[in-house]
């Protein structure tokens, strides 16, 4: 075990707040530099394997208030967060990939981030695939996954499997383990030199002409403490961040473009059992990307119930089948945004989204192109996660499934959240400079998903990683070179 | 190249005397191998234009009279074709006076000529779609593929979703039909409504709703008549669906200034263009559309307003791959063309 | 698992309603295990976040006093099988958590809530 007891009062050369993508990485990174690390981590350290994924015990233990976060908006759109040692890496579906050339290239142009090289980031990308083993599955890909891969093919619509971050002892598939951010970035942050302190929450930062002193801590059992720190590096994710700066009253372009990819979902039923509890498929379908991808979610017995709740009265017939069923999303990238705001006296911040006409009409779409794919697929029966939802057994039902379909009936959910302090130059668009230096700050960074100017259509882990080490490599080199 | 079939004994033709229809006719009438012609009139009108047409090639015209929505006209077409015939069905109603014309015209009429050309054992069926079976595109980056799920766009778009399924229905039972998927189509032969396009392009009054970036196919009428024989004679077509459209979408800013420069090309003076409504103008016109329609009535400049705020736009990939097919036309040249064509009628633009 | 002292008295609150509504979702399933989900859903809404939470507690004192009203359950019934936009959250919420721990833990259950 790896972690230390938090203090009342602690100090590090670098605070690092935040175990996740960014957090982790940029502990390592600058423990390896020669810097003092102390990371501070809100939730507990859950060793991979001592949960069952996707379960609710999980939830409990590793995701933020259960689980149940919501950006409100018409509608809401359900969040997930992860709260615990390795962040989102620890219960995230493990689906790697690299950084998008294009999207780099425009996030470059629009919000004027400087030195951000293509070759640069390439290298580090693939530095981290070997670092967490980004690797395909070890033969045949699990049944809900082959339905991705039928389906789109008998449609002509460009799929393929996602390498994810893991390995396989004995080259087993059945055996993978994650090389999430506990089995990976964190044990080589401690091997430099680094602290880890769990259940240590980060009120807020005391600052004063654009300097960070100390930090004032809540720990177990709800005794206050500080740290003082000389550098902090802010690695909530794109929630929590923002939260805290503004917390600490840091003012600027915080926590008012949050952008996600907003999902639907839906279950299909087969011939033949196929459902995988425990496993999410590795497929996914680009023809339709940025604008719209589809994947499979986790679908254990529950979550299936859950997907044919909100229409239980005339789906609920398929429950007892629900081992011939797996469940579905299709993901849109999402032109409206949306904003997060600390608000004095309440512990979370108020989190709320917009969604525009385009990217409901993307999302009715997106569900019924899903589902198409399902009827291609083999699906005898497909269950639309909507109210009013028809059930779907051909084609000419989709087009009564289109015509109910409103994103106000659906549960509109996303796992992935960023752009709360966009990093580039251009301080009315960004909230951090190019290597994400909070902007009016002098020792404040940011070095999570927050950075990330817009959602970038891709599971972004692999984008945060690269990007966090970039910058802390950077930071090393101009922060050593002043002495 | 895809394997072809050669060209049928008799090609009958509903829809004759409709744009696509006398597109097509008068390109059969210039290939000796098509050598029986059996063509569908509406009005007997019609049908005299038609006889008075001179086959260029000793092709034989035969015409019949009749309403494609009574049921046995169908069968009047088709009888004593024999073995070797393959069927066009081009008829339909697009902007009518009531909205029950949609289902008898285009559903009763399909499922009509699909039923007719099972019992009868055509070799091919054309059946030529819409792209309103599948709705608008849901962001201006969308294009439709080759297969998408139904989204029918009003009345029009229903009642071409259920000839669809219609004409599969058939398929099913063993009906050898390819159906063919047209944007909005330019051309010559085109009806008056079209003309009234060139006119208020002339007079910089057409009107572009939102900022004009709205993408939206379209298919030069001959590059129509292309596709429409690469489906009909393209064996492997058998039982899918193909986009036949131009080689991209256009944005209707493109649209109004290739059109501009086109007529200013051939001759004609031409306004800039003044006319801009903003895209709640398309909002209110699409909804007072959909309120007419509901109550049984159409308004044709309320429908076309509401449409010109949507992105209609498709990918014809797989009819290049598959059907061999490729657009020689596009748009200015296309424009070009149409307004000779008008010249030569002696209608004014 | 004992009730954290900083909220109100949440079972107080949330228990009967979600009781209800599950009562009439899935009306086969056993008292014991309907305890034992309720028990889950107010665990669940100590940890929500301060908005949310506080929402969800201000919704569900009005289905609270909508109970003691006669013809409270019906009245209850009848509102939750509307989609009200904020009303109808709460109701969603109950539901979507219940379900999940009824199939997860017990995932041969029949639609009514019965064990097979």
């Amino acid at each position: 075990m790896i972690t230390t007891a938090a203090t009342p009062s602690m100090d590090a050369e670098v605070l690092v707040i935040g175990s996740g993508a960014g957090g982790a990485t940029t502990a390592a990174i600058l423990a390896e530099a020669g810097f003092d690390v102390l990371v501070v981590e809100e939730g507990e350290w859950v060793e991979q394997g001592s949960v069952v994924p996707f379960s609710l015990e999980q939830m409990d233990r590793q995701y933020r208030s259960g689980g149940v976060t919501v950006a409100l908006g018409l509608p809401s759109i359900a969040y997930t967060e992860g709260r615990c040692a390795g962040g989102g890496t620890e219960i995230n579906s493990g689906l790697y990939r690299r950084p998008p050339h294009e999207v780099l290239a425009r996030w470059a142009a629009e919000f004027g981030i400087v030195d951000l090289d293509h070759e640069e980031v390439s290298t580090i990308a693939d530095e981290v695939e070997r670092a967490i083993s980004v690797t395909t599955v070890p033969g045949p890909s699990s049944a809900p996954s082959e339905v991705l891969r039928r389906g789109a093919d008998r449609l002509g619509w460009q799929n393929s499997e996602i390498p994810r971050w893991m390995t396989y002892p004995g080259n087993d598939p059945a055996k993978g383990q994650r090389q999430s951010m506990t089995r990976t970035y964190l044990p080589r942050a401690s091997a430099a030199g680094a602290r880890l302190v769990t259940g240590c929450r980060i009120d807020s930062l005391d600052t004063g002409g654009g300097i960070a002193r100390r930090a004032i801590t809540t720990l177990a059992g709800g005794r206050r403490g500080t740290i003082t720190f000389r550098y902090v590096f802010v690695c909530g994710g794109a929630i929590q961040t923002p939260a805290l700066l503004q917390r600490s009253r840091i003012r600027g372009h915080i926590g008012k473009s949050l952008a996600v990819h907003p999902t639907v979902k839906l279950a299909a039923r087969f011939a033949d059992e196929l459902n995988v509890p425990d496993d999410v498929p590795v497929h996914q379908v680009k023809e339709f990307a940025p604008d719209l991808s589809f994947g499979g979610s986790a679908s254990q017995p529950g979550l299936v119930a859950l997907a044919l709740s909100d229409q239980w009265a005339t789906f609920s017939h398929a429950i007892t089948d629900w081992r011939r069923i797996s469940v579905y999303y299709a993901a849109i990238t999402s032109e409206g945004r949306g904003k997060v705001r600390a608000v004095p006296g309440l512990r979370d911040p108020i989190v709320t989204y917009s969604l525009t006409g385009r990217d409901r009409a993307m999302l009715g779409s997106g569900l019924a192109r899903l589902a198409l794919l399902m009827l291609e697929a083999g699906a005898d029966e497909v269950y639309p996660s909507f109210r009013g939802a028809p059930l779907v057994r051909k084609r000419s039902d989709l087009a009564a499934m289109q015509a109910q379909f409103s994103a106000n009936k659906a549960s509109v959910m996303t796992v992935h959240l960023c752009s709360t302090v966009p990093m580039g130059e251009d301080v009315d668009k960004c909230g951090a400079n190019s290597f994400g230096r909070v902007h009016g700050t002098a020792n404040v960074w940011v070095n999570d998903a927050s950075l990330l100017p817009t959602a970038p259509g891709v599971n972004p882990q692999g984008t945060v990683m690269a990007l966090a080490i970039r910058n802390a490599r950077r930071f090393a080199g101009t922060e050593r070179s002043r002495g | 190249m895809a394997e072809r079939f050669a060209p049928p004994e008799v090609t009958a033709i509903t829809g004759a005397s409709g744009w696509l229809g006398r597109a097509l006719v008068s390109r059969l009438l210039s290939d000796p191998s098509r050598r029986r012609l059996r063509l569908l009139a509406h009005t007997t009108a019609e049908a005299r234009a038609l006889e008075a047409l001179v086959p260029r090639s000793g092709t034989t015209v035969e015409v019949v009279i009749g309403d494609i929505a009574k049921p046995d006209t169908a069968a009047r077409l088709l009888h004593g074709t024999g073995p070797s015939v393959d069927v066009i069905h081009t008829a339909g109603i697009i902007h009518p006076t009531s909205t029950r014309q949609f289902l008898e015209v285009n559903t009763n009429g399909s499922r009509n000529v699909a039923q007719v050309a099972l019992d009868h054992g055509v070799r091919r069926m054309v059946h030529v779609s819409s792209n309103s079976p599948f709705g608008t595109n849901p962001r201006r980056s969308d294009t439709f593929r080759a297969i998408e799920p139904y989204h029918p766009y009003y009345g029009y778009g229903r009642s071409k979703m259920l000839a669809e399924l219609a004409v599969i229905e058939a398929i099913e039972h063993g009906l050898d039909a390819t159906i063919v998927r047209p944007p909005w189509f330019y051309g010559p032969f085109q009806p008056p409504r079209q003309t009234t396009f060139f006119r208020l392009v002339r007079a910089g009054k057409f009107p572009v709703v939102g900022d004009g970036e709205q993408r939206r196919s379209m298919v030069y009428i001959e590059n129509l008549v292309d596709g429409v024989i690469a489906a009909e004679l393209t064996p492997s077509a058998r039982g899918k669906g193909y986009w036949v459209a131009d080689e991209r979408a256009y944005t209707v800013n493109e649209i109004v200034e290739t059109v501009g420069r086109a007529l200013t090309h051939e001759g004609f003076t031409v306004k800039p263009p003044s006319t801009r409504l903003p895209a709640i103008a398309g909002h209110v016109a699409e909804l007072g559309d959909r309120i007419v329609q509901g109550l049984g009535r159409y308004q044709q400049q309320l429908h076309v307003l509401g449409e010109m705020n949507h992105t209609i736009a498709c990918d014809i990939s797989v009819t290049r791959r598959e059907l061999g097919y490729d657009p020689r036309i596009e748009l200015y040249e296309g424009m070009r063309r149409s307004i000779r064509w008008c010249v030569e009628q002696g209608i004014e633009l | 698992m004992a009730s954290d002292p900083r909220h109100p008295r949440l079972d107080r609150i949330v228990d009967p309603f979600a009781g209800v509504l599950l009562g009439a979702d899935l009306p086969d399933l056993t008292l014991e295990r309907r305890g034992e989900v309720v028990e889950f859903v107010r665990r669940r809404v100590e940890t929500m976040p301060s908005l949310t939470r506080f929402g969800v507690t201000a919704i569900g004192v009005l289905y609270r006093l909508l109970l003691d009203v006669p013809f409270g359950s019906f009245a209850i019934r009848f509102l939750v099988a509307r989609p009200l936009p904020i009303l109808g959250e709460y109701p969603r919420l109950i539901r979507s958590l219940g379900y999940a721990y009824v199939w997860e833990h017990w995932p041969d259950s029949l639609p009514s809530g019965a064990s097979r």
